[in-house]
């Protein structure tokens, strides 16, 4: 064999990887054949044929899409963020992005290979929701970063300046964290995105309901959260324009409820959606992961929510008048007092990261709560009411498929264990979605 | 299922060469050649007909000595009622076809269903 003809082959090989594993015989059957296709163009063309084939059940379509979607993005944000020379730490500030984007390529990846690719559109909604999150909070995080750097040549806002960021140089660009706290914020921001890619991977035992069902909770709380927080955290001079007296105390008071209740309600309704059956202990095990799943997508997505309104807000107002006018209009504040606000306001967009370690943590254990409290009711046998008639009963178990078939009408149930990789005598217990 | 509005000219050129052997197993390359497809097209009609469970496939249990094992094919039971059907059905709207065209006074710029004159 030449060498050109054994890269093809090689190359082909490799390609399969791309086809989703129930299609892969086809794709690998037409590279078989290629060795009884006389040699030279017609072989050549029946191989170009695989490529097609690959792209097309491959959908390689929408992953190039994807891919470019992502690509711009990225180089946007990345564009918007990336600091100049005259900013301290500009080195660590780029590497930070660099490797953000480096995080953002390489941990789908990472997960695709071992935990699979998502197979569901809850979880691709949600990968994109947080990707979208990240990107756009790096240009707004380079803005804030650049306004409390700067520091004033003289007047009421030098001396602003000098009381809440202390001294520095007039006219110079300062402040923001050195490598330390960009590894620091790297690692963790990691360790978040792990998370959310082995929840939404195709081998994860998650199902879609409970992503969605966790998602919808955490964007009200996020919501409600910036509502009450859209210029930072600062818990002891909080900074709402638009919220004031009681109503401000009220939406408060639905934070409280909403951070706890949210992801209770969230772990209940997905444990209960789930059922394993003929194996309790296994439905046990699928409910606490139901629940867990749901508790933490949506103290994830009310974490990020909160920080991309809030950090995007606070970054428009340092940048646009306009919106400087609209947030202050009110107080009738002066422009030495405004400045004084947007500086505490940039400060205290750090303190969002406080929120990713703690709303997590908080979905999960209410999340794990909620399943408990959701299977202290016990379900009762054929639909019925304590004391009533019996219900209807459940439908009509599917046929039997042929020998090495599928339901090709079939829905495909969720998989608990295994996946479509899972070899033929793998159990895999099947969760029942109500 | 089987009628022959359901399968195109090339599915129905496959269910042609799969049905000519109806029990053997062949490859895809030999039914590439009597079906004059390109690999693109017919793979793809491969595996559609294998979805409806027209169509088996499974790997060659001994390969030739130096070559990778080679996938094969078959018609199901169902896929030799579906594809005798909508042969014939394929086959009589030829003929039909065929009919229309070769009657004196018929034109095949006629529109479907409009009558040909017919001269005494």
């Amino acid at each position: 064999m030449s060498w050109p003809s054994r890269i093809a082959t090689v190359a082909g090989w490799g390609a399969v990887r791309l086809v989703p594993a129930a299609r892969r015989d086809w794709v690998e059957a037409v590279w078989a054949e290629a060795h009884e296709v006389p040699a030279g163009w017609p072989r050549l063309a029946w191989r170009a044929g695989g490529l097609g084939l690959i792209a097309k059940e491959g959908q390689m379509a929408r992953t190039i899409g994807s891919w470019l979607l992502f690509a711009v993005a990225a180089g946007a944000a990345a564009w918007g963020a990336w600091p100049g020379p005259p900013v301290s730490h500009a080195a660590a500030v780029q590497g930070g992005i660099l490797i953000t984007l480096a995080l953002l390529v390489g941990l789908p990846l990472l997960s695709r290979s071992v935990l699979g690719s998502p197979d569901n559109r809850a979880a691709r909604w949600l990968r994109a929701g947080f990707y979208a999150a990240i990107l756009a909070v790096l240009p707004a995080q380079a803005a804030i970063r650049l306004f409390l750097g700067t520091v004033p040549r003289s007047g009421n806002d030098r001396h602003t300046f000098d009381v809440i960021q202390g001294p520095g140089v007039p006219g110079s660009i300062s402040g923001g964290p050195g490598w330390a706290g960009e590894i620091g914020i790297l690692i963790f921001m990691a360790c978040f995105l792990a998370v959310l890619l082995a929840l939404t991977a195709r081998r994860a035992p998650v199902a879609p309901a409970t992503l969605a069902i966790g998602a919808g909770a955490g964007l009200m709380l996020g919501l409600v959260m910036y509502a009450i927080t859209p210029l930072g955290l600062n818990v002891k001079f909080p900074d709402r324009p638009w919220l004031h007296g009681s109503a401000g105390n009220t939406v408060g008071a639905l934070a409280w409820i909403l951070l706890f209740c949210a992801p209770l309600v969230a772990g209940a309704l997905a444990g209960r959606r789930c059922n394993v059956e003929d194996d309790p202990a296994q439905a046990a095990v699928a409910q606490a992961w139901q629940g867990f799943a749901a508790g933490v997508v949506s103290g994830g997505v009310g974490a990020m929510l909160v920080t991309v309104l809030g950090a995007g807000t606070t970054a428009l107002m340092v940048r646009s008048a306009w919106v400087r006018d609209f947030l202050y209009h009110g107080p009738h504040l002066t422009a030495s007092a405004v400045y004084g606000r947007e500086l505490y306001a940039s400060q205290d967009v750090s303190a969002y990261l406080v929120l990713f370690f703690g709303f997590p943590i908080i979905g999960f254990m209410m999340g794990l709560a909620g399943t408990g409290i959701a299977n202290l009711k016990p379900r009762l046998p054929d639909g019925g009411r304590p004391g009533g008639p019996p219900g209807p009963g459940g439908p009509e178990p599917l046929p039997a498929p042929p020998d090495g078939g599928r339901h090709v009408d079939a829905e495909e149930p969720t998989v608990l264990a295994g996946g479509a990789d899972a070899g033929p005598t793998a159990p895999t217990p099947v969760l029942a979605h109500h | 299922m089987g009628s022959r509005g359901e399968f195109s000219p090339q599915t129905l050129a496959v269910l042609a060469a799969l049905s000519g052997q109806a029990s053997a197993w062949q490859h895809g390359y030999a039914l590439a050649r009597e079906t004059g497809l390109k690999s693109g097209t017919l793979y793809p009609i491969l595996i559609r007909l294998a979805d409806r469970g027209l169509v088996e496939a499974c790997w060659q249990d001994e390969p030739a000595p130096g070559r990778p094992r080679r996938h094969l094919y078959r018609l199901t039971a169902d896929g030799l009622a579906s594809a005798t059907t909508a042969l014939a059905e394929a086959e009589l709207a030829a003929a039909e076809r065929a009919g229309s065209t070769a009657r004196p006074g018929a034109s095949p710029r006629r529109g479907r269903g409009v009558a040909a004159p017919v001269v005494p």
